[in-house]
């Protein structure tokens, strides 16, 4: 836990000492939710957790894909697939801020000498149907990580409330390894940098997410994958049913990103996958009153 | 010294939460004092920071006097368990009440004793209900607490007199101590009085007041940039906003590369004032620098936070200009087709359908203004290509002055890049009004065509929503109108749109939309006329029949009589129009003026009467005289130019004559003298003078 000076905080080194940090507090250490999703938010250890009374301390990387920020690999800031790491507690500590900022320190960032802020930045999904409030995290003006504490999930009060903590580790690394462009972070010890693994993908998928993804057919995924959710509700299995949701969200972003849904329609769509969270929800709490 | 000072400390709380919770929680302590007629020095503080909420009151009353009152209970013929219930819900044992007959029945009573009461006591007791009154316009629970609080609420301190006042607040416990670190939240600080807890702060180098805070930023502000030759122009919202969202103010310059000035300054602006909250500099000849002020909340003794702040900024206009040289150099005409992919409003098309509208309703103005169609055509055409771009996508707040700077990048007109960078002005109460009449032209079509279209598909407004912002675009249509001396012909405007609208389908009935915007403008009009701080009696009357067409007219003659109706020659004109007119009007000369032909000169008996009638139709032909058609003035001053004859004919004759056909000559004379005021406006309404 202790960072050394001088010594280069890699890419992977940041996300093994968040995971040692958080792990030595008393989360379970889960890995990356084996689908696509927008956020860690949407990994089900934090929404469906964070539903109903039981405690719940987990942390993970989540790979995030955000189809309409694609820049080809071109732009030194923007990425479709990025890292966040995401640590969710129920019910939040009293500590939290303290457990917070000595969470910086292990991965380089030392809030003494830093100007540490609180932004105001109450968060909302439509999709999830889910609201918090807390702040924004600013070190030096840049915003590295996001600080909520769930109000509502899937459209039901939160009780007790959990705390989540988003870390942007790619905007964080790029602070630690002093670096101006996202493609030029260091991997790991031997030097790889972030471009070579990522860069083609970058480009790759950005094509597809912007010029190739098949409208057409995705529309009709949509619906498929909408059928196939209530079809899993009514049969009272809220977990695959879920999982639905996240693959209908992901259609949903592409789609977006190839700038085939209209404003109007825009919100047709996230209500009917708002409503399949929802529907998510309320089995889950059944089982886990 | 009997103080009382709460310290309530939570994570950090957003400015306007913490802006309406320290003013809410004085409020509700002053009332609370008065109620409770416990005295107070009206000099009381509240004060804040992100973490902390401060009350602070002297000089109060230690001790209370609470008068015996006298409380009713139930009547005497109700059951034993009313009885029970009254007796429990005040505490009170049974030989301590009476019965006492009323007009309507006899009940039980109760006398509370006379007695002393320390306000400690009071304020122990009460606090809890009183921290609960506070209205959060958002709140929170957080952790397994039952507590609602703008943000999570850690601890309370509560010292009165030097003592702790103790009470629980759900699960917190008042004590005389303060979290002394924001961060951990765990060193506290024994607390005595008011003077050792600000000693105690300023030693920490905290600024609890954030009056004094403000000026501190400003101060090394100012000072700094002076010292440097810079200029600064200090936005209030943006020194306001940093003042709330720190407690240890150091300033810090800072720089970025001067490429960036290349770019609209007004990306520049956005980036730095408006996302970073940060203070932009300016040189001697008020021209954009590449430097900016940080204020940070601590010391920057090893120049990282310098060094982190200008990398953000780097990173994000290199962000900015990445898109600027893309977007910029994207052909617009090629674009605008890409509109129709883009909806409007449901049920009012796309942008494109917007687009062609705009088109359409410029070309209409260009011709009542005589300027030129093709330029106001391309200028409507180009408006919303840049709502397909990126930069308007990462600066949703500058669609239309980016289009205009796309514009300008291919070499179209300046008038043209310049309307439509003013398109959606103005937007606020300070903002720019449009004066270039190609301006004027795309402003007003594009407001005209939201008025007209969301009010067709009945979007309108209730008392206090307007979630599409219409009474704002409302009251910028009118200020363009008005600031440029304008006299629009609205109804046409407004029956054409509608028509235009038809064109492309979107059926709406002119005459109810024509019937609910006229009251809808004239609504705004009224506000805005408020705002200029003509009298309401006035007011009234320039809106009675009011035709949209002469909103400009309208306005300036309410204006002008506004101006001079205190002085002299504004009350001769008030007096001598009334006095006319309360005789016309009086019971006794009740005729019907409208059946009777005009004033006959041939029945006038005296020079007076000639001269009066004579000097009116001097004024009535001066009056339209071409050189004071648009002179309101003027207009004022020939009215009052009348003053002498009138004084003289009514020092001279006497109106109600025995003759039934001169008195009513004179009163047609009479009637005659009012109409010709008239034609400025109805004097009538105006409030006879005091």
């Amino acid at each position: 836990m202790v960072f050394k000076k001088k010594e280069l905080l890699t890419f992977q080194s940041s996300i093994f000492n968040l995971q040692n940090y958080w792990g030595k507090h008393g989360c379970i250490i889960l890995q990356p939710y084996d689908m696509e999703v927008g956020a860690g938010t949407f990994h089900p250890a934090t929404t469906l957790r964070s539903l109903g009374p039981k405690s719940w301390k987990a942390a993970y990387v989540q790979p995030s894909r955000r189809p309409s920020d694609g820049r080809y690999g071109e732009n030194p800031n923007r990425l479709q697939h990025y890292y966040q790491f995401q640590t969710i507690i129920k019910p939040s500590p009293d500590n939290i801020k303290k457990l917070f900022l000595n969470s910086l320190s292990a991965i380089g960032i030392d809030h003494k000498i830093h100007d540490i802020r609180f932004i105001e930045d109450d968060w909302e999904s439509p999709t999830l149907g889910a609201a918090g409030l807390g702040w924004e995290i600013w070190c030096d003006g840049m915003e590295i990580a996001q600080f909520t504490y769930f109000q509502q999930m899937a459209g039901f009060q939160c009780n007790p409330i959990s705390v989540e903590i988003t870390y942007g580790l790619e905007r964080i690394c790029m602070f630690t390894q002093k670096k101006k462009n996202v493609f030029d972070l260091i991997w790991n010890s031997d030097g790889i940098t972030y471009k070579e693994i990522f860069y083609e993908s970058e480009k790759e998928f950005s094509k597809y997410n912007f010029d190739l993804a098949n409208t057409k057919s995705l529309f009709v995924t949509f619906d498929i994958l909408e059928k196939e959710a209530k079809d899993l509700l009514d049969n009272n299995l809220a977990l695959p049913a879920y999982d639905q949701c996240l693959k209908a969200s992901h259609v949903f972003n592409i789609l977006d990103a190839r700038g085939a849904i209209s404003i109007a329609q825009r919100s047709d769509y996230i209500s009917k996958i708002r409503d399949m969270v929802k529907g998510v929800g309320e089995l889950w709490l059944k089982g886990n009153n | 010294m009997s103080e009382f000072l709460l310290e309530l400390f939570s994570e950090e709380m957003p400015p306007n939460l913490q802006i309406s919770a320290r003013n809410d929680l004085l409020n509700i302590l002053k009332n609370f004092f008065e109620n409770e007629n416990i005295n107070y020095d009206k000099n009381n503080l509240a004060l804040s920071t992100p973490n902390r909420l401060i009350i602070y009151f002297k000089n109060v009353q230690k001790e209370v006097i609470k008068i015996s009152k006298n409380i009713r209970g139930p009547s005497t013929n109700s059951s034993e368990e009313a009885l029970k219930g009254f007796l429990i819900s005040n505490k009170i044992a049974k030989n301590k009440i009476y019965k006492k007959k009323l007009d309507n029945g006899e009940y039980y009573f109760f006398n509370t004793p006379k007695k002393k009461i320390k306000t400690k006591f009071l304020l122990e007791e009460k606090i809890p209900d009183l921290l609960s009154k506070i209205k959060w316009k958002k709140s929170m629970r957080w952790g397994s607490y039952e507590l609602y609080w703008g943000r999570p609420l850690k601890s309370i301190m509560a010292i009165y007199d030097g003592n702790t006042l103790g009470f629980n607040y759900y699960h917190l416990k008042s004590s005389n101590k303060t979290v002394v670190d924001k961060d951990f939240e765990e060193k506290t600080k024994v607390i005595k009085d008011f003077k050792s807890y600000k000693k105690f702060f300023s030693k920490e180098r905290i600024i609890i007041d954030q009056n004094e805070r403000k000026k501190f930023i400003e101060k090394n502000l100012i000072n700094s940039s002076k010292s440097k030759n810079y200029k600064l122009f200090i936005k209030n919202k943006l020194i306001d906003d940093v003042t709330n969202i720190l407690d240890r103010p150091k300033i810090i310059l800072c720089s970025f590369d001067k490429k960036f000035l290349k770019m609209p300054k007004e990306l520049i602006v956005t980036t730095i004032e408006y996302h970073q909250k940060y203070f932009l500099v300016y040189d001697q000849s008020s021209k954009l620098t590449n430097m900016f002020y940080v204020v940070a909340d601590c010391n920057d003794n090893k120049g990282l936070i310098k060094k982190g702040n200008e990398n953000v900024i780097e990173a994000r206009l290199s962000d900015a200009e990445y898109f600027w040289n893309i977007n910029k150099s994207k052909n617009m005409i090629k674009q605008v087709s890409l509109l129709q992919n883009v909806n409007y409003f449901k049920g009012l098309g796309s942008y494109l359908d917007k687009v062609q509208r705009l088109k359409k309703i410029c070309g209409f103005l260009s011709d009542e203004f005589l300027i030129s169609k093709e330029k106001v055509e391309i200028a409507s055409t180009l408006s919303k290509v840049d709502l397909l771009s990126e930069l308007v996508n990462e600066f949703p707040e500058l669609q239309g002055i980016l289009g205009g700077y796309f514009a300008e990048a291919q070499g179209f007109d300046k008038e043209i890049c310049d309307s439509i960078k003013d398109q959606y002005l103005p937007l606020g109460a300070d903002s720019r009004i449009p004066k270039n009449i190609y301006s004027i032209t795309l402003s007003l079509a594009d407001k005209i065509d939201t008025l007209v279209g969301f009010f067709g598909v009945n979007i309108t407004t209730s008392s206090s929503k307007d979630p599409y912002g219409l009474r704002r675009l409302t009251l910028g249509l009118i200020k363009i109108i008005i600031h440029n001396n304008k006299n629009i012909k609205l109804n046409e405007l407004i029956n054409f749109n509608c028509q235009v609208y038809e064109s492309q389908s979107i059926k709406f009935d002119n005459k109810v939309i024509l019937d609910k915007l006229s009251n809808f403008i004239l609504e705004r009009l009224k506000y805005f006329m408020k705002d200029k701080e003509i009298r309401q009696d006035i007011i009234e009357t320039s809106l009675i029949n009011i035709n949209l067409n002469n909103l400009h007219v309208i306005y300036t003659k309410a204006y002008k009589l506004n101006k001079i109706i205190n002085k002299e020659v504004g009350k001769d004109l008030i007096k001598n129009y009334k006095r006319a007119y309360n005789l016309i009007n009086s019971d006794l000369n009740k005729i019907e003026y409208e059946t009777l032909s005009s004033v006959d000169p041939a029945l006038f008996k005296n020079d007076y009467e000639k001269n009066l009638y004579k000097k009116l139709h001097d004024i009535r032909k001066n009056f339209y005289n071409i050189k004071i058609e648009n002179d309101y003035d003027a207009q004022l001053m020939l009215l009052a130019s009348i003053k002498q004859d009138i004084n003289i004919f009514f020092e001279n004759v006497i109106v109600n004559d025995n003759d039934e056909s001169i008195k009513k000559n004179r009163l047609l004379l009479l009637k005659f003298l009012c109409k010709t005021f008239d034609n400025y406006l109805s004097f009538a309404k105006i409030e006879n003078i005091k």
